[in-house]
């Protein structure tokens, strides 16, 4: 404990030392100047793009306040030559409205209805008195669908879940959680950029040559990587605090929902430094990570209370909180487990790959990647390990398919299943059969026998956390029928594990006994892997 | 000139063979893919008539007979599958039993409370399942009938409201492509350049390398030049791809010229920039903040300003006939700004 405090402290003056004369002035400036003007640049344009379409209007019209218009006055005749000239896309005339039947001016006028809607509603508020200008309301309420003995006698109101909750519709707000997702989006900007730092400051310390000088000294990697984490964590959650405290939100639950999204992004920003090589890489891989990550917590958020799935990011907890929307320990545990899962792997590989040999050669990315598999395979028997990673790897093996999905959509119809399907085979195979390729070339396992026992674990060890995962992801969020069904056939089904580890199988043994270079041996799996699915599916017969 | 090409030559080849750049060309595609997908499930989530034409048919909503009440017509006029019932009983065991997925009760005067007068303000009940998948379907597609309900109201009681005849198509998609999709792609390689350019240079700083390159028969400005050169050339070639693309995928995009321009000049700025702050600073860990920093504040400025580089480039690409090409020859005012700034302060390097 005492080290990790003596590591803190002195990243602490070395932070201090670097930003202590000539940018910290400027920093502060820019950073306050920066946050300020894009505060109030996101307040200004909400709606999407500017000056998109071409409005003209008669001098009788009320003005149009909305960035995605430039509004041209005309006068009626000149306008409708405008219009027919494709000069201006619609014309407003009085209380009519002008449009041609091409695509850019009936989204003009799509666009022009919305606001309209908008300022008519404005204008009648302030005309008239609230009981003509809003005269209907609507009272909801929720009956629960398992109630089926609620159907009562007397013509009472049925039997309600919640309390009604009465809204008018014009003036009801529209579900999408904008101005939540953006305001929980607020939060993931400072850990980002302080997770940055952290980041750096492994570098720096890689090129000062100073982390060896450290490794060297009588402390372990675990206490150099959390003594070095410790004063960014608090930074960040101080940050987290601070904005929690301004936009008045609850201040301990905020803490309990960004803490593991802290561990997660740091996690993820630990691995940035061992693996780059120069500077370039890290620009590169940095940014994959951010977007990588931003997506994956951002898009969930946006569907808060439409989709059950949307618990698989944090930021929908923090979309409830600021709606007041209560949510339970189920809900809070579908995010935070896994996060918090990914940061005690990151830590366990940080621990094994932070050695010098490691950090210090330059070699190709692939290289580097299969060193580090091995490093993090090597301290165990291989009848653990193997099976270990399987189950270890399938969040990222998860991940890789949602992205893999969202580059397939850029196809025709009819091929993204199919590329779909070949890049997940591809993707499955290459983690199941790595670490027994890797652990051959480094003559940890030779024989035909205990590659074809290391591939059987390796698939049993997929298969087993697969179905785990699908189990505990539909007991969090839907009734546990749904998952009676889906594995009433399937869980112990023999079949199926075995074609796995026969897939498994032919890679590692073409990569390892035919000497097939890794790429075409791994081709060679997908190949067989895919058209199992194929047929599973159908596609064959 | 011929060091000039040499380093170069050497940045461009230093960059291919890290083969890095490529995750950064993967990235752009991510971002295009993954917003346009999540437009897509959010136009289907939230867009009623999206949630019409793919699930219209199964959600049928049961209304409680409301006489001679034009709620039922306005209801069924948007496309919705309405199921009558005489009482609110009836629609109830309906409900139970899964045929009808939303109970709209009869509209009645509302109850007055006791406290004033209830102003003759109409009162709906509806009827929702618990489940937020459903109910918050139903209540997208409720939407717009309310309104024209409420409207409808508010002319019987002699409130006029304008432009309610107004349809259209919608128009988010097309909103989404030119002022949020082209943009990311057009600009996104200048913002990489940017990071590039401090690479490359901090790189020569923090390992004592910048001595023995400029022993070469090479001058300060000829070094740094290059540098942004090399970083321009890799984000011409980006953005001309993605035009190239974007154009094969049938979205039509006026004055290529001047937005091909446009994005050059862009990573201009941004590379020159950038390449300040890291001769200022001489450190990456510094440089690639402020320049980040700068980043955040010169985008929330020029959007105040009116000026913005995203809205000129959206604009172009619509053909907006009140803008000319010439006002992208306001940002070339500002790259020729920087570099004049840069060259003052390359001379630091030497010292």
């Amino acid at each position: 404990m005492n080290q990790i405090l003596i590591i803190a402290w002195r990243e602490l003056t070395r932070l201090r030392k670097r930003f202590g004369s000539g940018a910290s002035p400027l920093a502060v400036i820019l950073l306050l100047a920066a946050v300020g003007l894009s505060a109030f640049a996101v307040r200004n344009t909400i709606s999407l793009g500017s000056g998109l379409y071409q409005i003209g209007v008669t001098e009788d019209v009320p003005p149009i306040r909305d960035s995605r218009f430039t509004v041209i006055a005309v006068e009626a005749g000149q306008g409708r030559t405008m219009l027919d000239r494709r000069v201006i896309d619609v014309l407003i005339d009085g209380t009519q409205v002008f449009s041609r039947n091409d695509d850019k001016s009936q989204y003009a006028t799509h666009a022009l209805k919305q606001y309209l809607e908008e300022a008519e509603l404005g204008r009648i508020r302030n005309t008239y008195p609230e009981a003509q200008a809003f005269p209907l309301r609507v009272g909801i309420n929720y009956l629960s669908a398992s109630q089926a003995a609620g159907q009562n006698e007397a013509g009472d109101p049925a039997p309600v879940t919640r309390p009604e909750e009465t809204i008018i519709p014009s003036l009801s707000t529209p579900p999408v959680p904008f101005a939540q997702v953006l305001v929980a989006m607020i939060y993931i900007l400072p850990i980002t950029f302080i997770s940055i730092f952290f980041t750096s400051s492994f570098m720096d310390e890689k090129i000062n040559r100073r982390l060896t000088v450290l490794l060297s000294a009588p402390v372990t990697p675990f206490q150099i990587i959390l003594g070095k984490m410790l004063p960014y964590a608090i930074f960040a959650l101080s940050a987290i605090v601070l904005i929690a405290v301004l936009t008045k939100g609850n201040v301990l639950l905020t803490i309990a929902i960004f803490v593991p999204t802290i561990l997660f992004i740091f996690a993820i920003y630990l691995m940035v430094p061992l693996f780059y090589r120069t500077f370039k890489d890290t620009t590169f891989i940095a940014m994959l990570v951010t977007t990588l990550t931003t997506a994956y917590l951002v898009a969930p958020a946006m569907f808060t209370d439409v989709n059950d799935i949307s618990y698989i990011s944090p930021l929908t907890l923090a979309v409830k909180m600021y709606r007041n929307e209560p949510f339970g320990w189920r809900e809070y545990l579908f995010p935070s487990l896994p996060m918090a899962a990914i940061f005690g792997f990151a830590m366990f590989a940080g621990t094994r790959l932070l050695n010098e040999e490691f950090l210090m050669g330059y070699k190709p990315l692939t290289r580097k990647l299969t060193d580090a598999v091995y490093l993090l395979l090597a301290h165990a028997k291989p009848y653990l390990s193997v099976p270990l990673w399987s189950v270890l790897v399938i969040p990222v093996v998860y991940m890789a398919q949602i992205i893999f999905l969202a580059f397939a959509s850029n196809l025709p119809l009819g091929m993204i299943l199919m590329v779909t399907l070949m890049a997940s085979a591809a993707m499955e195979e290459m983690m199941k059969s790595i670490g027994i390729v890797v652990l051959t070339e480094h003559g940890v396992v030779r024989s035909y026998r205990e590659l074809l026992g290391l591939s059987f674990l390796s698939a049993l060890g997929f298969f087993v956390g697969e179905k785990l995962l699908v189990l505990l992801s539909i007991n969090m969020v839907t009734q546990a029928s749904i998952s009676s069904v889906l594995f009433g056939q399937g869980l112990f089904l023999f079949a199926p594990l075995i074609a796995h580890s026969i897939f498994t199988a032919l890679v590692t043994l073409l990569r390892t006994k035919a000497k097939l270079p890794y790429p075409a041996a791994l081709l060679a799996g997908t190949l067989v892997h895919f058209l199992y699915n194929w047929y599973l599916l159908g596609g064959l017969r | 000139m011929i060091p000039f090409l040499a380093v170069v030559k050497r940045e461009l080849g230093s960059v291919l063979r890290d083969r890095t750049i490529l995750i950064a060309i993967l990235l752009q595609l991510f971002i295009a893919s993954f917003s346009s997908g999540l437009l897509l499930g959010m136009l289907s989530l939230y867009d009623a008539d999206m949630i019409l034409r793919e699930s219209g048919s199964w959600i049928k909503i049961g209304v409680v007979a409301a006489g001679d009440d034009p709620l039922e017509a306005i209801l069924a006029e948007r496309g919705v599958t309405v199921v009558p019932f005489g009482t609110l009983a009836q629609a109830e065991s309906a409900f139970y039993e899964g045929e009808i997925s939303a109970i709209v009760d009869s509209p009645r005067p509302a109850k007055n409370n006791g406290a004033g007068d209830a102003n003759g303000i109409t009162e709906i009940k509806l009827y929702l399942p618990e489940s937020n998948t459903v109910s918050s379907l139903v209540r997208m597609v409720l939407q717009e009938p309310l309104e024209q309900y409420e409207n409808y109201l508010r002319s019987q009681k002699g409130v006029a409201i304008h432009y309610t005849d107004l349809q259209g198509e919608p128009s988010t998609s097309f909103e989404f492509v030119y002022s949020v999709l082209l943009p990311i792609l057009m600009f996104f390689p200048a913002f990489v350049g940017g990071s590039l350019s401090i690479d490359s240079l901090t790189e020569e700083f923090e390992n004592n390398t910048v001595q023995t390159l400029l022993s070469a028969p090479l001058t300060v400005n000829g070094m740094v030049g290059a540098k942004i050169v090399s970083v321009l050339i890799l984000s011409i070639l980006q953005s001309g791809a993605w035009l190239v693309l974007l154009t094969l995928n049938g979205i039509a995009i006026q004055n290529t010229g001047w937005i091909f321009l446009l994005a050059l000049i862009v990573s201009g700025i941004t590379s020159t920039s950038a390449a300040l702050a890291a001769i200022l600073l001489r450190d990456r860990e510094r440089s690639q903040f402020i320049y980040a920093l700068m980043l955040l504040a010169a985008a929330a400025i020029s959007s105040l300003l009116n000026l913005s580089p995203i809205v000129t480039l959206s604009r172009l690409a619509v053909g907006d006939p009140f803008l000319s090409g010439w006002n992208v020859l306001s940002f070339a005012v500002v790259l020729t700004g920087l570099y004049l700034l840069l060259w003052k302060a390359s001379r630091r390097i030497m010292v």
